[in-house]
């Protein structure tokens, strides 16, 4: 088996690990003590930046001669989300995902191929620990996201012209993060993440930096 | 308990909802060398015919129906043993052995509703009186012709006994086995992708008498076969390009895509001169995939049926008018003068086009009134684009259609084949 392949595999099943834990904060929530004290609820914007490495096999047309070959690029994420009183936490999550490109010589012309995408997904996140241990606990700082959606890819080629060719594909997200407090409303995120997008055979894992700002709170 | 009645929920949709990949590797290697060995033309005339299956029967079916095909190369025409079964869409390709010095034919059979493959290896030979010889080229009264040998499954051995023994000519009326997409879909997993140049020199050995192949133009309006209308993985290899097929050239389309098993997309002048240079077919559907002036393919169809007249072929070049923007963008044409068309609604705007063929889908019925009206108006009546097999055995056993499209062409040309007056 492929290593892409092995790492998509483990994604997927931490994808459907983060459903379940999802279904499980609910059931849990059955016996929480401080059901009839509900809140604070709050609304958590994240920004954040990193590095990407393209994880599937590259297609590259076979007459490619002199290719070079770019796994690696710069995402960019905007997500938003509810955290209430409980663990699960639910928001919108979209971006730039680069995902890999090529570029060199077909029939003695130079070609270059760069292929991108915009996810819009909806995501779920839940801390490790909720009630338990304390607000300095590794448990509370980390937490496990996932989350489904679409994933809207361009792609752009230069050979004898340019074309900027877009679709639409169904996908995934999967991800795990450390945060750690700044001040009040502020803190710093590290974050991996795999994206997949279903249709294209596209899949990237990505490491980034996220500024999470806690934007509203009742 | 919840909890775990979750956890079983998402780990059966992880299970249960991953995408398996299916392949299907053709399991024999055809030496394709021109000629047919020691398969001498009277021989095989001799073998074309319905055939009882004596042994194998539990996977293909009671009864085959054997036919030689060729396909040309310049000077040289090569010839290959079709055998058609009417279980699972189940065929065999062979070929003569050239490196035997009996009757020997090799090759490898499929089933096209699952992956089931195998290799198959028969020798040609006489029965009479439960006695059997090798054949030596003529028959006498009680003589009955005999297929006997072995199939296998995937790349094994062939060790299964299969037995056919022959029963009757194959049904002679005239019909065209009309094969989709150039022959079949890729989603079929065949050796070759839909809609390419080796898919149409394939068709003859799936059965088909005629095929329809999907005419899409390139932004700089070069006329191309490919279905979709955007490029995409179950089409085509993965190269970073996506989109519509419409905003490539065929320069950048030539130089970066190739389909699923790797041949390049062809023009639709590539395939007709395919069909006329390398095939026996008669029949091309040029299905309109496009939207838009008409006059490229026109201008096409036109040049290829005078090759085909010149190359002395029997060879009707059609194009298909699916809907009514395909209707208009012929009503458009300056001069309609040699250009034959193929019309998919319904009769009345057929007759106002005074198209030669009427094509109504399948799902519509026997629609027994209106063919036979159309039919005494001296016009053609194919139906597609059916693969059911019980539909399939319907409408060629009550004989109204005068052809069939389908994915199946292999169980098409069963039906009819083995259909007895």
């Amino acid at each position: 088996m492929k290593l892409s392949n092995v790492v998509r595999r483990s994604a997927e099943l931490f994808f459907v690990f983060m459903l379940n834990g999802a279904a499980w904060a609910q059931v849990e929530r059955n016996t929480d003590s401080t059901a009839y004290e509900r809140g604070p609820y709050t609304v958590v914007v994240s920004v954040g930046g990193g590095l990407s490495y393209y994880a599937m096999a590259l297609g590259i047309p076979v007459e490619l001669e002199g290719g070079r070959r770019n796994r690696v690029g710069v995402p960019a994420t905007v997500r938003v989300m509810w955290h209430p009183d409980h663990r699960l936490r639910l928001g919108l999550e979209s971006g730039y995902v680069p995902m890999y490109g090529y570029r060199g010589q077909v029939n003695g012309l130079p070609s270059k191929v760069t292929v991108s995408s915009v996810p819009v997904l909806l995501v779920w996140s839940m801390p490790l620990a909720w009630l338990s241990g304390t607000e300095r606990s590794l448990a509370r700082r980390l937490s496990l996201a996932a989350g489904t959606g679409a994933y809207f890819i361009t792609s752009r080629l230069d050979y004898a012209g340019t074309v900027n060719g877009r679709t639409t594909s169904l996908g995934w997200m999967a991800a795990g993060s450390y945060t750690q407090p700044i001040n009040r409303t502020l803190r710093a995120a590290v974050e991996l993440k795999w994206y997949n997008s279903v249709a294209t055979d596209d899949a990237t894992f990505a490491v980034q930096l996220q500024l999470v700002w806690r934007a509203l709170s009742w | 308990m919840k909890a775990l009645a979750y956890l079983c929920l998402g780990l059966c949709a992880l299970v249960f909802g991953c995408r398996k990949e299916y392949e299907v590797l053709v399991p024999y290697q055809f030496v394709s060398l021109p000629g047919a060995g020691l398969f001498s033309t009277t021989t095989r005339r001799a073998m074309e015919g319905v055939y009882a299956v004596t042994n194998g029967a539990d996977r293909f079916g009671s009864q085959v129906a054997l036919k030689w095909t060729y396909t040309l190369e310049g000077a040289d025409t090569t010839f290959f043993l079709s055998i058609f079964t009417g279980q699972d869409a189940a065929f065999f390709n062979m070929e003569g052995r050239p490196d035997s010095d009996s009757l020997v034919l090799a090759g490898f059979w499929r089933k096209l509703v699952n992956t089931e493959t195998g290799q198959a290896r028969l020798t040609l030979q006489v029965r009479r009186n439960g006695q059997t010889r090798v054949y030596s080229g003529r028959l006498t009264p009680g003589d009955t012709l005999s297929l006997e040998g072995a199939y296998g499954d995937n790349t094994a051995q062939p060790t299964r006994p299969l037995t056919l023994l022959y029963q009757r000519p194959l049904n002679p009326a005239p019909y065209e086995i009309l094969a989709h997409r150039a022959g079949g879909r890729t989603s079929d997993l065949l050796p070759v992708s839909e809609n390419s140049i080796d898919m149409i020199k394939l068709a003859s050995r799936l059965g088909a008498t005629g095929v329809e192949i999907d005419v899409r133009y390139t932004k700089d309006g070069v006329p191309i076969l490919y279905h979709d209308n955007k490029l995409n993985l179950r089409l085509i290899q993965k190269n970073g390009l996506i989109g519509a097929v419409e905003e490539y050239t065929y320069q950048q389309l030539s130089a970066h895509v190739r389909l699923i098993n790797g041949e390049k997309i062809p023009t639709l002048e590539e395939a007709l001169e395919t069909v006329i240079a390398n095939t026996t077919l008669r029949f091309v559907w040029l299905d309109t995939k496009y939207i838009g002036p008409m006059d490229k393919v026109q201008a096409i169809q036109q040049t290829y049926r005078q090759r085909a007249i010149q190359a002395r072929r029997d060879l009707r070049i059609v194009i298909g008018l699916p809907s009514t923007e395909a209707v208009e963008a012929y009503r458009a044409l300056a001069n309609k003068e040699n250009t034959p068309i193929l019309c998919e609604l319904d009769t009345a705007v057929t007759r106002s086009l005074n198209a030669r063929i009427w094509a109504p889908r399948w799902t519509l019925g026997p629609q027994t009134a209106e063919v036979k009206a159309m039919q005494a108006e001296n016009r053609t009546v194919f139906v597609w684009t059916l693969d059911e097999p019980q539909f399939i055995q319907q409408y060629i056993s009550e004989g109204q259609f005068d052809g069939i499209l389908s994915n199946y062409s292999t169980l098409v040309a069963y039906y009819h084949y083995t259909r007895q007056p």
